[in-house]
């Protein structure tokens, strides 16, 4: 059991080490690009009702 | 149940489904265990996977509003068809860009011809296609039909997506299910596929009113436009 928790201890950050700016700019570019796709239903949602 | 009350819970319910995206935010970047090979980059999956699949629902819906316009043609179906179709592009584009900054630190590069990605590209371009041809189009029924026949041709690549993991084994994984997976992650990625599904749901009620609302327009206004031409004219 202790060998077990030893080995899972020693691989349990991963093999790749950081890359937090990888997950950064992922995470950015997804809420971004999703925001503005929201404004620009918004926009167009308000547009829409003034041609009502 | 009427107009107001409809409303209120409309505006009622956009909170709830930010506290939910923030939470699942929260839950994959934080609570959620870096994985074994890939460390903390491996948390992009929580948002790339939902993402992939919200475009492949999407492109789902499409296939079968236009299927449905073609057997009954509806106003509402070529609507959701058009919602659909801009909403699975969106989707679309930024999933596969999640994947290439993924792709740098795990496969070494951001884009490989992989059958995967190279599917997901076309599909991405034939929806970019698809909305254009809407576009050029003026006669709403003649849009309405040959955009149905575009959108089922488009459609057969979904299924391709999906299975392409499994038929041609190369760079990109096969699908995870949870009996592979640490309970934690299963648990974060849960809560960002129903966050992203939400927003999703959201995205699509919004686009559908938006297209609904421009076909009634063109279709209970029939040539306004050039009769007023004609009128000052003569």
């Amino acid at each position: 059991m202790n060998t077990l928790h030893t080995v899972l201890a020693a691989v349990g950050e991963g093999r790749i080490r950081g890359g937090w700016e990888y997950v950064r700019a992922a995470y950015a570019i997804c809420w971004t690009g999703l925001s503005l796709y929201a404004v620009s239903l918004w926009i167009r949602s308000r547009r829409s009702e003034e041609l009502k | 149940m009427d107009f107001r009350m409809k409303r209120a819970l409309e505006i009622a319910a956009l909170p709830a489904v930010a506290c939910i995206f923030a939470y699942a935010a929260y839950v994959g970047l934080v609570v959620a265990p870096p994985d074994r090979e890939m460390g903390d980059v491996q948390r992009i999956m929580y948002a790339h996977v939902p993402m992939v699949q919200m475009m492949l629902l999407s492109g789902t819906i499409l296939f079968v509003c236009s299927v449905l316009y073609l057997f009954r043609a509806s106003w509402k179906t070529d609507a959701l068809a058009e919602a659909s179709a801009e909403i699975a592009l969106v989707y679309g584009a930024i999933g596969t860009t999640l994947g290439a900054i993924w792709g740098r630190p795990t496969w070494g590069v951001f884009w490989a011809w992989d059958p995967r990605l190279t599917t997901v590209a076309i599909l991405l371009v034939a929806l970019a296609g698809y909305l254009a041809l809407r576009r050029f189009v003026d006669d709403p029924e003649r849009r309405a039909v040959w955009a149905a026949v575009t959108a089922i041709v488009i459609a057969v690549d979904v299924p391709i997506i999906y299975f392409s993991v499994k038929w041609w084994k190369s760079l990109h994984q096969v699908q995870s299910n949870p009996r592979t997976v640490d309970p934690d992650m299963v648990h974060a990625l849960r809560w960002n596929i129903t966050a992203f599904f939400l927003v999703f749901i959201v995205f699509l009620v919004v686009r559908y009113r938006i297209a609904l609302a421009s076909r009634m327009r063109e279709v209970t206004v029939p040539e306004a436009q050039p009769q007023t031409r004609e009128a000052v004219a003569s």
